[in-house]
């Protein structure tokens, strides 16, 4: 049966092989969309790590950097009372300005074991900074104002994903993370917490390390994140703005919202997404009707092959078979193909993609380059099926 | 005998009317996501509001400073004190606009919290720029040398702070914990134009970080407008010699890579280019390589649909054959049949496309833009129609040209 179906495509094969082409092309556009969503789905369904509900952040810059260090600390400090005075806020937090959801990065490259693990995305705050992003400390605890700035170990807290890279399962607790470099002092894990999407609900995991602010980063910290209470509205953020703004009289002074921003930053992987789809949807569209078309006309130039066929004793069923067998075929050749294009883009690694995303993507898009085949030939298979021996036969 | 070609075409398209829509769906949607991209490009590199001299107009926009020895560098947009200091020395412009990049500030009218971008100004912004005012005018050198707190607003801020086509000027607006006199109201700019978007105009003066401050790099941007289009090659040079002359003593940065661009290059270098490259080749080819990659699946479609008409017109072709018609006459009738097909589905891409673009300038997506479907972008269409059709046209017409008279005629 498949040798001769092969044998029916093999006699057509000038016309066969652009339609095969067509296919080929459509299936590697196909893999290419699914790869991509399921890559994003897969990060969507992880757990976003963080309640950045009623969390506002203010933005200043540090205009006062001729004071000393210890006026700039003086206000800052005010700053942290005053803010906290205010009827409505639970809890301020100072950090770098690679909070969630912004476009700024801090990272650097990280050596363990003498073995490269990849960049690790620095985060510098003070010991508020899980309160007010309210996720759990999975192991170990949070800085407190017992880690000095000055021990001989710095204390730092990492992500799960770093810890599995650097210690595996084991604990890391009171482990040494990265190997010793002249100009820092050696980091001590004192805690892991999960992993946050600080790029928005699409993100793939990245190595995070926390390190405590220490009174010298005061001079460049330029955002404060202000946990409120949800009934918190412009009168509060008005008077919380004064306030910054009167403090840091030569500075510019921003309030956003996390949960404004996780928005923001997520139609950034959103829009291209979704654009990319309604460009392959209507290729699609469009190929689908281009098969369609092709098959059905094919089937009509064939009325009388398919007469004969009928005429010495083919069941109407087994002609629709054959038609529908030949199209998945040709379809069945234009994968084969497709895959071998397909299997390269995990091994060479052309992508920073996971293999098993590419695994799901394969199988969907070929899924959907077969239902796609039966649904075009279908229609036009079951036309032949109705064609009436004497009728076909009568035409030659 | 186009006329004739065009009636066949005609007759053709009506025969399969099922064949005919998948081919005009085809091209016409190829060509409307081809348009509207088109556009998009085309809005940001042309839409010259309020920046009407860009042709003789250079752009600065980031100074790149670098340490030969450590590879440290420090890049952002360039200082007032570099522009003030070095660049307004420049001879060869007939003005410099200098303006800060804009920052968001805040302010709350009526417990309604607006978002307001300021953008510190010269005076020579105003000159080089040439907004529509709605009221008022623009800040005078003056004022500005006498750090008055005076502003000038965008339709938009003025429509949110005061009410909808109230009037402001002479009025106070409080942002960012300052008030300011209302000198003027100008239509609003897309955020797409970088060096001009605000939504308030400040006098550089007013600014809360200090101008003196000495470091090269800030948040300004500056643009250099020469005499006449010829003056633009020297005053590059020009810009490249200041450049030189900044003294680098004893700092931790020896080397400044810092361009003077035209606007599309000014653009294209921060997204692609580095330091020595403007960015614009690689933009070009990557578009390319994308239209290519694109129109492939719509022309494999079209050519294997065209084939199987084709055989279907095997009777018509055996018979001109039988009585003399040469290969050659009836691939061109084939391939003009084809164009007069593909312009067709453009007529309808292009009809798409304005109803995609209404939409979008209606719908708000991205605040006042406009764009529309100008000369150049009606002419990328028109190209792409005619390199469509005559792709998709040639591999069945030469088949076609192959047919054996014997076995076609056979057919019949």
């Amino acid at each position: 049966m498949i040798r001769h179906l092969f044998k029916m495509i093999w006699n057509k094969k000038k016309q066969n092989a652009l339609m095969l082409v067509e296919m080929l092309v459509s299936f590697l556009v196909v893999f290419a969309v699914f790869s991509l969503l399921v890559y994003n789905y897969q990060n969507y369904r992880r757990p976003i790590g963080i309640n950045y509900e009623n969390v506002w952040v203010i933005n200043y810059n540090n205009s006062d950097l001729d004071q000393s260090l210890d006026t700039v600390l003086m206000v800052r400090e005010a700053i942290r009372r005053e803010i906290l005075a205010l009827p409505g806020v639970q809890s301020a937090s100072f950090t770098s300005n690679n909070l969630p959801f912004s476009m700024s990065q801090n990272n650097n490259g990280l050596t363990h074991n003498k073995k490269f693990l990849g960049m690790v995305n620095h985060y510098t705050s003070d010991d508020f900074y899980d309160d007010v992003l309210g996720f759990p400390v999975i192991e170990g605890r949070w800085f407190t104002k017992a880690d000095l700035s000055s021990g001989k170990f710095e204390p730092v807290l990492i992500n799960e994903s770093l810890k599995q890279a650097a210690f595996g399962s084991g604990s890391a607790l009171g482990k040494t993370l990265g190997d010793p470099s002249p100009s820092d002092r050696p980091r001590r894990v004192i805690g892991v917490i999960g992993d946050i999407k600080y790029k928005g609900d699409y993100q793939a995991p990245e190595y995070a390390m926390y390190m405590r602010a220490d009174t010298g980063s005061y001079r460049w910290l330029s955002r404060i994140m202000v946990k409120v209470s949800p009934d918190a509205g412009a009168d509060l953020e008005s008077k919380m703005f004064k306030l910054v703004a009167n403090s840091l009289k030569k500075s510019n002074v921003e309030i956003e919202h996390l949960s404004e921003k996780r928005v923001s930053r997520n139609s950034l992987a959103l829009v291209p997404m979704i654009i990319l789809l309604i460009v392959a949807g209507f290729l699609i569209i469009n190929v689908a009707l281009g098969l369609f078309g092709v098959l059905w006309y094919n089937i009509s130039r064939r009325k009388g092959e398919i007469g004969l066929r009928r005429a010495v004793g083919a069941s109407s069923n087994a002609v629709s078979k054959q038609l529908v067998g030949e199209a998945v075929m040709l379809s069945t050749l234009a994968l084969l193909i497709g895959s071998f294009f397909a299997v390269q883009f995990p091994l060479l690694k052309l992508f920073d993609l996971p293999a098993d995303v590419y695994g799901y993507a394969w199988f969907y898009a070929v899924l959907f380059i077969y239902l796609l085949v039966l649904i075009c030939a279908f229609y036009p298979g079951k036309q032949a099926a109705a064609i009436h021996p004497a009728v076909a036969l009568h035409e030659e | 005998m186009l006329k004739n070609y065009f009636k066949i075409a005609i007759a053709v398209l009506k025969r399969r009317k099922f064949f005919t829509f998948i081919s005009l769906f085809g091209i016409s949607f190829t060509l409307t996501i081809l348009i509207v991209l088109a556009a998009f490009i085309n809005n940001i590199a042309r839409n010259d509001y309020p920046d009407r001299k860009r042709d003789r107009s250079l752009y600065i926009l980031l100074v790149d400073q670098r340490n030969e020895k450590t590879g440290g560098r420090n890049s952002g947009p360039a200082s007032f004190y570099m522009l003030d200091q070095y660049v307004s020395k420049m001879k060869i412009p007939e003005k410099i606009a200098i303006a800060s990049v804009f920052s968001a500030t805040n302010t709350y009218v009526n417990n309604r919290k607006l978002s307001i971008n300021v953008k510190y100004t010269n005076d020579a912004f105003w000159d080089v720029m040439e907004f529509d005012f709605l009221e008022g005018k623009a800040f005078t050198s003056q004022q500005i040398n006498n750090a008055e707190k005076i502003a000038v607003i965008s339709e938009d801020t003025r429509d949110d702070y005061f009410g909808k086509d109230v009037s402001a000027v002479g009025k106070y607006i409080e942002t960012d914990n300052e008030k300011y006199r209302v000198c003027g109201v100008v239509k609003d700019v897309p955020i797409t134009m970088m060096y001009a978007y605000g939504n308030m105009y400040l006098p550089y003066t007013v600014s809360k970080r200090d101008v003196r401050e000495k470091g090269l790099t800030s948040d300004y941007t500056c643009v250099l407008v020469a005499r006449s289009k010829q003056d633009l090659p020297a005053m590059k040079e020009e810009y490249q010699s200041i450049l030189a002359k900044i003294p680098m003593k004893g700092q931790e940065f020896d080397k400044i890579y810092s361009h003077a661009d035209d606007f599309v290059s000014s653009y294209t270098r921060i997204i692609l280019g580095d330091g020595m490259n403007s960015g614009v080749s690689t933009l070009i080819i990557a578009l390319t390589v994308f239209a290519v990659l694109f129109m492939l699946l719509p022309t494999l479609n079209l050519i294997n649909i065209n084939t199987s008409r084709i055989i279907e017109r095997s009777s018509e072709i055996g018979v001109r054959k039988a009585f003399g018609a040469s290969s050659t006459t009836l691939v061109y009738q084939f391939i003009t049949e084809n164009i007069i097909l593909t312009l067709i589905g453009g007529v309808i891409g292009l009809l798409l496309s304005f109803g995609i673009l209404t939409w979008i300038n209606a719908s708000g997506m991205i605040p006042n833009i406009s764009l529309s479907i100008d000369f150049y972008v009606l002419l990328l269409g028109i190209a792409c129609c005619f390199v469509f059709g005559f792709i998709s046209g040639v591999y069945p017409a030469w088949r076609m040209s192959k047919l054996n008279v014997v076995t076609a005629l056979k057919t019949v």
